[in-house]
């Protein structure tokens, strides 16, 4: 039983609507301009996992359709703008749109598979995707476009725009802060389009397709149509991240971490920490996984601390235990998610109706 | 009406990411490009490599007097995998030297504090580390581990005009000093150790030999694959079967072992990764024992030989060649030696003696890195970023540990790379230690 219970659309309603707005905006301002230089470029790493978590929770979270694949279409961002800048002088902004449409045609045809298979088989066919693409990034056919195993340098946003509110900028604080608006940016972009597309018609379709895909199907859902777009668009926002982590780093190569397995593995603990079916989930999560790595592994490093005591015994840093044992505590407590579980606790004061 | 606001910021959203697009004058370049307007080395009046601070993004810092104390970060896998276990012991060399060179006062005035940054081998991590480490006011960096997360960071290091020396990678793609001239290499150049081979190989088989080649397939792999192949009719070697295997790659490499053994290659060059080492070594051991009258000789990069990786391998690494420049500081009998026994009674006093073996190449990084901090200090301009970047391209320094003859040498853009004399050594199992086959090959010194 809440506390407060508040009608809709109430002038109270509106007031905590307002106020959660600002909070981000404030949040949002707060980081670049009273963080230090490495948590601002840990904040961007941070967004490029929101938008790659935010487009998995499109395809998992309320399709119910299981991809472990997602590493892929990260991999075809990262790439096309990492060839298309290196070889062929594109900027950074039109290889990461084409990227975008690339990763759109390639999520399609992915996605006709699920078109006839679903749960288990289907995340096979995600995990072949996801096996397959480094080694296709490296096939030495491919090599005189993707450069083979040697992968591709030296391609960051060497020339950063000039803008007139910004002026010039220089020196890596500079382009820190550039890169992490660059990535508010995109996550504004993805957050709209997974919003636009949940609280649409098509949403609605989603979310029918993961409860009862026959009952979909009978109430007229074109269930072709519906898995192939969710796929696509889910696709194309994943490889801004990909194409984000480029400029950000200046290199691919096929082997790189988020490109890999352990990526879409990393996107799916994002989505399911944060809490799945919801937009600001996947937000969280990546907050909280990122904030809980990075703390986790400079605290060891350092051997300061808490950490630094409790694990003196340890020759080797407790950084990956620590984050694994934390995931599994956290999804006792929070089975929901990080943001289930505050919206659990929130209902207990107030509640909307 | 919610929905056409939604709509107006996705316009406005999509809107600002194409001006950002179209405002984007990348030319494209890659490095090349890149680099050069970044930075441009120049030659001093003297002749002497000088460094040119004009177009660092704070110049006056780059050439600002260094005094009290310097800080130096390094980036290190600690975790998230089993690099984290070669490498602790590595980080805990560096931080062994680091004391000793304080204790024994060997930057005259200037007391080194190091910190530590973790990436986990993951090259998306390594600009947050260095950043934090920058933040935390790191004067130059050394050690830092690995091509890729070398690579990540090599950009904004020289952009900022920070000291990125002694990077822990042999690729050639750190011997660049025209566009890139505050990042300088440390470990042999793969392309030296694999000639060294090539080398050794042809007095083993001076009538020519017939080579099995067994790589990572990543840059790393790669570099000494080109090197073999570029340098085999040199030295008489035919290349008979080339095999590869993905780094993430753990399962028993048996289909490859089996397609050399079938090709009856006299000689095996192998590159494999990390814990792929030890799973080679024991899958040569099962090939040669299912092909009766097999028994190549196998050459292994020197990046398995650490003693970790081939105590996991145990007996089937008996035999095995690889190469160093450094000393085996797990053979007893070398003990003896001043400067190791001053190594080993120091790392004993700290209480870390079962380390010794694999500590040595985090002292012997560090201890090159202090002798260009010490030979910055000693220079004209006393300790700078600017004279350290100097000091680490005029490099003459004979390390502690090395083997007799070693000297890391650098002269500015003609010789990038400090350690490039190697001898080749032979694996012994049960006595953990490894014979020297042959003296020491400086040949291929720039």
């Amino acid at each position: 039983m809440a506390l407060v219970t508040i009608k809709r659309n109430s002038p109270q309603h509106i007031a905590i609507r307002v106020l959660g707005v600002l909070l981000v905006a404030i949040a949002v301002l707060w980081v670049p301009t009273k963080m230090t230089t490495g948590n601002i470029d840990s904040m961007t790493n941070a967004l490029a996992l929101v938008i790659a978590a935010s487009a998995l929770n499109l395809v998992i979270g309320y399709t119910g359709l299981i991809s472990i694949g997602h590493s892929a279409f990260f991999g075809i961002g990262s790439y096309a703008t990492g060839v298309l800048v290196s070889k062929y002088g594109w900027g950074h902004g039109w290889s990461m749109i084409f990227g975008a449409l690339l990763a759109f045609i390639f999520g399609f045809i992915v996605a006709l598979p699920a078109l006839r298979i679903k749960g288990i088989y289907l995340a096979l066919v995600t995990l072949a995707v996801a096996v397959l693409f480094p080694t296709m990034m490296k096939w030495p056919k491919l090599e005189w476009l993707t450069n083979g195993a040697r992968g591709i340098s030296g391609i960051r946003y060497e020339e950063l725009p000039s803008l007139p509110f910004l002026g010039e900028l220089k020196g890596r604080d500079d382009r820190t802060v550039f890169f992490y608006w660059y990535a508010i940016m995109l996550v504004i972009i993805t957050v709209l389009v997974c919003r636009g597309i949940v609280k649409s018609r098509m949403g609605r379709a989603l979310i029918a397709i993961r409860d009862n895909e026959i009952g979909a199907e009978v109430m007229g859902v074109n269930l072709a149509t519906t898995k192939t777009l969710v796929f696509g668009v889910s696709a194309a926002l994943t490889s801004l991240a990909g194409s984000l982590s480029v400029a950000r780093t200046g290199v691919v190569t096929a082997d790189g971490a988020n490109l890999t397995l352990i990526g879409s593995i990393v996107f799916l603990v994002v989505m399911v920490v944060g809490g799945a079916a919801t937009i600001t989930g996947p937000i969280i999560g990546a907050l909280v996984y990122v904030w809980v790595d990075n703390y986790t592994r400079t605290a060891s490093a350092s051997g300061d601390g808490l950490i630094g005591w409790l694990f003196d015994w340890s020759a080797v840093s407790p950084a990956s235990i620590i984050l694994s044992v934390a995931l599994i505590v956290l999804m006792f407590v929070a089975p929901d998610g990080v943001f289930g579980l505050v919206r659990r606790l929130a209902r207990r004061v107030a509640v909307i109706k | 009406m919610t929905s056409r606001r939604i709509r107006l910021v996705s316009v406005f959203a999509a809107g600002a990411l194409l001006f950002a697009a179209c405002s984007d004058s990348d030319d494209g370049g890659g490095s090349d490009t890149t680099a050069s307007e970044t930075t441009e080395t120049t030659e001093a009046p003297s002749g002497a490599w000088a460094v040119s601070t004009e177009d660092c993004a704070d110049p006056d810092a780059a050439v600002a007097p260094i005094s009290g104390t310097l800080k130096v970060g390094t980036v290190v896998p600690l975790s998230g995998g089993t690099a984290a276990l070669a490498f602790a012991p590595v980080a805990e060399g560096m931080k062994a030297y680091v004391d000793y060179a304080n204790e024994n006062n060997l930057i005259p005035g200037v007391t080194l504090e190091l910190e530590i940054g973790d990436d986990q081998y993951n090259k998306d991590l390594t600009p947050t580390a260095v950043n934090d480490l920058l933040d935390g006011g790191v004067q130059a960096f050394t050690g830092i581990v690995g091509t890729d997360g070398n690579l990540a960071v090599r950009d904004t290091l020289n952009e900022e005009c920070v000291p990125q020396i002694q990077v822990l990678s042999g690729s050639p793609s750190f011997k660049d000093a025209e566009n890139y001239p505050w990042t300088t290499p440390q470990l042999a150049p793969y392309d030296v150790e694999t000639k060294v081979y090539a080398k050794q190989l042809a007095e083993l088989f001076p009538e020519g030999v017939t080579v099995g080649l067994y790589h990572v397939n990543t840059e790393f792999g790669l570099a000494y694959a080109d090197t073999l192949k570029e340098v085999a009719a040199e030295y008489g070697i035919e290349i008979v079967e080339e095999q590869t295997i993905e780094p993430t790659e753990t399962a028993p490499p048996t289909a490859q072992l089996n397609a050399l053994a079938a090709s009856g290659a006299e000689a095996i060059i192998a590159v494999p990764l990390g814990s792929q080492c030890p799973t080679f070594m024991k899958e040569v051991a099962n090939a040669k024992a299912a092909n009766a009258g097999w028994d190549p000789k196998v050459f292994i990069t020197n990046t398995c030989a650490s003693p970790l990786i081939l105590g996991v391998a145990g007996d089937a690494a008996n035999g095995l060649y690889t190469s160093n420049f450094l000393e085996d500081i797990g053979d007893p009998a070398k003990a003896t030696i001043p400067n190791i026994k001053t190594y080993l009674d120091y790392m004993t006093a700290r209480g870390q003696a079962d380390i010794v073996t694999t500590a040595a190449a985090g002292w012997s990084t560090m201890e090159a890195a202090v002798a260009i901090f010490a030979q910055a200090a000693a220079s004209e301009a006393g300790l700078t970023r600017a004279s350290i970047i100097e000091a680490a391209r005029s490099l003459e320094h004979v390390p502690m540990l090395g083997r007799e003859g070693v000297v890391l040498k650098t002269n500015g853009a003609s010789d990038q790379a400090t350690a490039e004399s190697l001898t080749v050594v032979q694996y012994n199992a049960a006595a953990k230690t490894f014979a020297d086959i042959g003296s020491l090959i400086s040949d291929f010194e720039s």
